[in-house]
């Protein structure tokens, strides 16, 4: 009897257990057999490894498949910077150049730029075949990108008028196309939209300025209008002149066409670091590219020289205001942009060339670490403002002989400054440069006296003679020599107002002012429909 | 009642519907539904879907995916799906699912998207903690009168109603602006004005309530805010009536519940089957002998893959323990200026500890070092921020920006070496620095600089009773946990959220301290702690990226030399096993697991530089030995306890309020951050932009993104890595004594009624069956297959109907 129960309870369970099991085959019918059957197998598995502990809610295995696109466009940029360093090399070698005349032409600042377009390009590149794993941006993110890199690459080659302006708008619609990659964002389409209009009025004033140019001239190539500077005047000249600088100021987002750039932060990190290291420098190849239009008129290279440098001061001030980072790096731009800008209005197209590489290093740097920027700071380490803090006599005169011979450097090495024309102006900055980091060091009493005085002329002037190698480097393979202008009662300005600015950024006294700050703060923000106030919105994942 | 105060009480009941978003770089792990918790939980989110706008539950596709991974079990979806009143099969229902939350859209309201534009703007230059250059005018006044200040210069604000002659005080702003509402529509007015940009009204929030140094120096309130608002919102005309529609439910929602409940189960009962049968043969004897060391570590996730190896590698014993090691302190580190909150956010700090140097030589060397490299970073700075000089700086410093543009980009592997070399030339805190722990008498703000002995005994008592510690080796290693990435706004996350998303290696060099003191540890012998005489304790850190164990080792007696060394061998053994682990679970060969996590630790073009706490669902609290044999998968949280050591449940109770709540935080943000990822989340790190050092941005600007970027909880744009579960809980313990404990505490068991967790208790006093949380105190056998009988014939009185 007692047996008997027992043996009953038995077939109880194990009838239990069949039912089980046969609800479980009966499902196998119901055509969901594969996934039990998948997670029985990864369980078997997992139990079969040996000395492996047994697994319990094991995840997935959710390895991200690699697309082929980008490995194979980042393996053939990279050979084309090397190709391009190759033809540098030669080019350095034997001057050679080559062209199919009137439709391509290659001569120094073509291989130049070809070099620094695929270096950034390469570094974007294989940036972003980690930085966008998993993103199914990926792949149409590294198609723009490289058709934007040979784009350009054609750009700096092109001699005729007609592909010359193509590929200037090509290159535009590619760069609005990277601002609104993100296609299921409604903030990041709108922030395209701003930008192509930018773009498309940037290459319809260069339409105008070559058509105005051809009808000068009746050259239809880049090297024919430049050819002919002689026939330079006139209202046509005029126009052309004036639509040649509106374009490449719109290109290098100069003030007051900063809005495209402050709005274009819905892009891709890296492709920012593209826009600011390479797209906006357009601007400057543009004037050095057709250099001998402008540098005609003395007139017209000062107020190059006065909307760069109202850029380049504005830019700045833009840049005080600004809390994200983007947005700080972007103001940044328009700043190292006018001052570039002002270089060439100085006649100095190779130390704007220079200028716009080094920067491109520079900017490109900051946006691809801008995720490491955020500091746990307290209320109280606001900025300094120096001016007023004492210094001894000898830190007065270490730091004034250290500006001067810092200056005494850049004007031997490189040849500006060496005359009474506007290279003085640049080597102002340098002195300025210099000065500054002297003073700051000077100030630190918490270093060893050595440090103190020793730093600035052991870390300034090598890195000065670096710059100048590079400068010299860059002049060699311009296709113009400097045009410098005599200095005028505005470069005095421009010094002076750059004295003033500095003196007030140091000390502060501009931040009396709320109304500035509101106007400042305004300017610098990005056009309302690209701002993301509902985050919902931000849906395209 | 006066209008004033009906004002600032209706605000701050309308304020808890307001997620807190604390400021980035310290990352807080917080239920973003925080103020709903009081309601069951589809009733929660489909208030906050109403309010906020976000999805409540999984979408079709991760539940698709999950089915076809065999992660739901069929078997209990077919249960959980007819008890929904659901007779279709999964995919059809799955298809409808889909179509249903496809329809939904939100339409624009301009005139509020021009407030909102406004209000960011000027919110974004008063809260920004330094990294303006000219911050806002007159911020010292407070949020509302700075506002009202620079209101009258911008051009952006229109020039009528309130806006153009604002009251002095943001009461009377909001009371005329409300002067046409009945106080009764005051409060859902608030809501929905709070809702609107919800990433800055919870920072506002969070910031109020802590108070901290940025606060008091510049102070803002939610009524300020308010008034602003409502004073913009006056201007441009817009609408500010509540909306009366009552909330459209979501069709799909019942049924999406249905699937999650039945992916949990799935998850659970594998859990819960584990510890049960663990728990049968669990070796209630003496243990085998003195290990050789034993190594304390956060109850984290990720512990829970560096312990397995470590016992793996040795004869060691591992405890799980919340991260901060008890010990509730605001912590400044050696030459910062900040101190940092170092205990979890439900708890407020009670001490102050600083690090103070006590190695003259190594510190002269140490403040050499980071003073030139300060010095040159003020330089930089100053360089930049100047129009005058910014340009020639450019042009000097650009080439080495070239340079290390390639080599951090090109061979990101030897920047990690290259980060590491430089590092050791500057010697760390913790070779000259020891953390002040005896009490000083002193203050700093409101708290006492160190602790008193009984504190300290206090705090070391606590920490062996809840872990349920009986026996002492030789070493004792108390190890904190810390990530290390490269930029990555989000690092803070992936530090320990025990210490309020801070490095815990401070907190365990404290309670090693402690623990060594001759006072403290005379007093736990008489409190019968058989601390023997050669037991060191010390700290250490793991680093969660890399997989390596540091220690801080610099006060270990010669005689424990050897031990030290072999401790240290096996943990290079433990830590190229885990990292292999890692380096497998991020879709990277794992034979290369230590170049691979240091690789991914230095590589600023990584946006996965680890997983964090992803796939995180359980909760085990017991003995290690329970989950010892079992590969978790780096998915639960472990906390140490014996249940036989807390007769009267007392270390239960605090591990039950203190961990478990903690845990539950951390389990809702990353589930919530899944499910909505734009909403809860902050989206995809490729377009992150960091803002005035306290949050980040998608693209341009507006509001402040709050919880995980999806690179943390997705393995791709499709394909999510973490598993959007409710956390289950599974205590090692007499059911009778966890009711004890619940009904104590109403907020816990209301939290369980209202379905944010699930708690099983595995019942070692009734033949190790698992009992089931239902409601009301109420508790319900769970069938296992291998031991159905047993947990018939014994069921507990409290589960009887």
């Amino acid at each position: 009897m007692f047996y008997n129960i027992l043996f009953q309870e038995r077939i109880g369970s194990i009838e239990e257990f069949n039912n089980q099991y046969v609800r479980t085959m009966g499902e196998d019918n119901q055509n969901r057999s594969i996934t039990v059957r998948d997670y029985r197998d990864r369980l078997r598995t997992t139990m079969s490894g040996h000395n492996s502990p047994k697994m319990v809610g094991s995840l997935p295995d959710t390895a991200a498949d690699s697309p082929l696109v980008p490995v194979a466009l980042t393996w053939l940029v990279w050979s084309m910077f090397a190709a391009s360093i190759a033809v540098l090399a030669v080019r350095v070698r034997t001057g050679f150049a080559w062209e199919i005349p009137g439709v391509v032409a290659i001569d120094g600042l073509t291989v130049l730029m070809w070099v620094v377009v695929t270096f950034f390009s390469g570094i974007v590149h294989s940036y972003s075949r980690r930085y966008l794993a998993g993103s199914r941006l990926k792949t149409p993110f590294f198609a723009t990108v490289f058709g934007f890199t040979v784009v350009v690459m054609g750009l700096v080659a092109a001699d005729h008028l007609a592909l010359f302006g193509t590929l200037w708008l090509a290159m535009g619609l590619l760069m609005a196309k990277l601002i609104g990659i993100v296609s299921g964002w409604d903030q990041a389409q709108a922030a395209a939209t701003v930008a192509r209009k930018y773009f498309i009025a940037s290459s319809g004033l260069l339409a105008v300025a070559l058509t105005a140019l051809w009808w000068v001239t009746g050259a239809t190539s880049v090297s024919g209008i430049t050819a002919a500077a002689d026939s330079f005047g006139g209202p046509a000249w005029l126009v052309a002149a004036g639509a040649l600088v509106l374009a490449a100021m719109i290109q290098s987002a100069l003030i007051p066409f900063q809005g495209w750039l402050l709005s274009s932060m819905t892009a891709p990190t890296p492709a920012s670091a593209l826009m600011h290291a390479g797209f906006v420098n357009a601007g400057g190849i543009l004037l050095t590219r057709f250099a001998p239009v402008i540098t005609v008129d003395p007139a017209l290279m000062l107020a190059i020289v006065g909307v760069g440098g109202a850029s380049a001061i504005g830019g700045k001030l833009l840049k005080s205001v600004q809390t994200d980072i983007k947005g700080k790096l972007g103001c940044s731009t328009i700043g190292q942009m006018g001052f570039m800008i002002m270089q060439a209005g100085l006649g100095f197209f190779g130390a704007a060339i220079t200028h716009l590489i080094l920067h491109g290093f520079y900017k490109a740097y900051q946006f691809l670490s801008a995720g490491g920027q955020v500091e746990h700071a307290s209320p109280s380490e606001g900025t300094p403002h120096t001016i007023g803090t004492t210094a001894s006599i000898a830190g007065i005169v270490v730091t004034l002989l250290t500006g001067i011979a810092g200056g005494a450097v850049f004007a031997l090495l490189t040849g500006k400054g060496m005359k009474f024309d506007s290279g003085l102006l640049l080597t102002f900055f340098v002195v300025f440069t210099t000065l500054h980091a002297a003073r700051n060091a000077v100030q630190q009493t918490t270093l060893p006296r050595v440090a103190r005085y020793g730093a600035v002329p052991v870390v300034f002037f090598p890195a000065i003679v670096v710059y100048a190698a590079v400068y010299t480097s860059v002049s060699g393979l311009m296709p113009v020599s400097p045009a410098t202008t005599e200095l005028t009662l505005l470069h005095g300005i421009i010094a002076a107002v750059f004295v003033g600015i500095y003196t007030a950024i140091e000390t502060g006294i501009h931040e009396r002012s709320q109304r500035l700050y509101v106007v400042l703060l305004n300017a610098g923000q990005p056009a309302a429909d690209t701002v993301l106030t509902t985050t919902e919105d931000y849906n395209e994942y | 009642m006066s209008t004033e105060s009906t004002i600032h009480d209706s605000i701050d009941t309308a304020a808890t519907t307001v997620g807190s978003l604390w400021p980035i770089h310290s990352f807080v792990t917080a239920n973003p539904l925080a103020g709903f918790e009081d309601q069951e939980f589809s009733e929660a989110v489909a208030q906050a879907a109403d309010l906020l706008g976000g999805r409540g539950y999984p979408s079709a596709e991760t539940f698709r995916a999950a089915l076809q991974r065999g992660q739901i079990d069929l078997e209990i979806l077919d249960a959980e799906l007819s008890e929904a009143g659901y007779e279709n099969d999964p995919e059809t229902l799955l298809d409808r699912m889909a179509e249903v939350t496809d329809a939904t859209d939100s339409d624009p309201d301009t005139s509020t998207d021009r407030v909102d534009q406004v209000l960011t703007k000027w919110l974004s230059a008063f809260l920004d903690e330094g990294s303006a250059h000219w911050s806002m005018p007159n911020r010292k006044a407070g949020f509302y009168t700075a506002f009202r200040g620079v209101a009258e210069h911008d051009s952006e604000v229109p020039s009528e109603g309130i806006i153009t002659d604002l009251p002095e005080t943001p009461t009377e702003t909001i009371e005329t602006v409300l002067a046409s509402y009945s106080e009764s529509q005051w409060v859902p007015i608030f809501e929905q004005q709070l809702a609107a940009l919800p990433g800055w009204t919870g920072l506002i929030k969070q910031r109020a309530d802590d108070d901290g140094a940025w606060q008091s120096a510049y102070p803002i309130s939610l009524e300020g805010y308010l008034a602003a608002r409502l004073a913009l919102l006056d201007a441009v005309g817009a609408d500010i009536d509540p909306s009366n529609d009552s909330i459209d439910p979501d069709p799909a929602a019942e049924l999406a519940g249905a699937f999650l409940r039945a992916w949990e189960e799935t998850y659970r009962g594998d859990l819960v089957e584990a510890v049960a049968t663990e728990s049968q043969s669990l070796n209630d004897g003496d243990s085998l002998g003195r290990p050789d060391a034993q190594l304390v570590f956060c109850i984290d996730t990720r512990s829970e893959v560096i312990r397995r190896h470590i016992e793996a590698a040795g004869d060691y014993e591992t405890h799980g323990y919340a991260g901060f090691f008890g010990v509730p302190m605001e912590y400044q580190g050696y030459d910062t200026d900040v101190s940092v909150a170092a205990c979890p956010p439900i708890l407020d700090p009670q001490h102050h500890v600083t690090d103070v140097p006590t190695d003259d030589e190594t510190q002269e060397s140490h403040d050499r070092l980071t003073g030139i490299r300060e010095t040159a970073d003020e330089i930089i700075e100053t360089l930049e921020a100047n129009a005058a000089t910014a340009y020639g700086f450019v042009e000097t410093a650009g080439s080495g920006y070239g340079l290390a543009l390639a080599a951090r980009t090109l061979v990101p592997g030897r920047v990690h070496d290259l980060f590491d070399a430089a590092e050791n030339s500057v010697p760390d805190d913790h070779e000259f620095c020891d953390p002040l722990v005896h009490h000083q008498h002193t203050y700093t703000g409101d708290l006492p600089v160190g602790l008193t002995t009984e504190e300290k005994v206090e705090y070391a008592a606590t920490a062996f009773d809840l872990m349920g510690w009986e026996a002492f080796s030789r070493l004792v290693v108390f190890t904190g946990h810390a990530s290390e990435t490269a930029n990555n706004p989000y690092d803070s996350s992936l530090d320990c959220g025990a210490c309020a998303g801070n490095p815990g290696g401070p907190n365990a060099r404290v309670l090693a301290a402690i623990c060594n003191d001759d006072e403290v540890r005379a007093a736990l012998r008489e409190q019968g702690f058989a601390i023997p005489e050669d037991t060191v304790f010390l700290a250490g850190e793991h680093n969660t990226t890399t997989a390596e164990v540091e220690l801080y080792d610099s006060d270990v007696p010669e005689s424990h030399a050897a031990d030290l060394e072999q401790l240290r061998a096996d943990l290079a053994t433990a830590r190229e096993n885990a990292a292999a682990e890692c380096a497998e679970s991020m879709g990277a060969d794992a034979s290369s697991g230590v170049s691979e996590t240091e690789r991914r630790a230095a590589d600023w073009a990584e946006t996965r530089p680890e997983w964090g706490l992803a796939g995180n669902a359980g909760f085990v609290i017991g003995p290690r030995e329970l989950t010892s044999d079992v590969d978790l998968d780096g998915r639960a949280f472990l906390h140490s306890y014996d249940w036989s050591t807390d007769p009267d449940g007392e270390a239960l109770e605090a591990i039950l309020t203190g961990p478990m709540v903690v845990t539950q935080w951390i389990n809702t943000q990353y589930y919530f951050s899944t499910v909505d990822n734009a909403v809860y989340g902050s989206g995809s790190k490729v377009t992150h932009n960091p803002v005035g050092n306290i949050g980040v941005y998608q693209g341009n600007g507006g509001d402040l993104m709050t919880g995980l970027p999806l690179q943390s909880l997705m393995a791709a744009d499709d394909d999510s890595y973490h598993q959007p579960l409710r956390l289950s809980t599974v205590i090692h313990a007499p059911v009778d004594r966890v009711t004890d404990v619940l009904a104590d505490h109403a907020e816990l068991a209301d939290l369980l009624d209202n379905n944010w967790l699930s708690l099983t208790v595995v019942d070692p006093r009734q033949d190790h069956s698992a009992f089931e949380y239902e409601r009301d105190l109420e508790w319900s056998p769970v069938f296992e297959l291998a031991d159905a009988e047993l947990a018939e014939s014994t069921a507990p009185a409290a589960a009887d109907d």
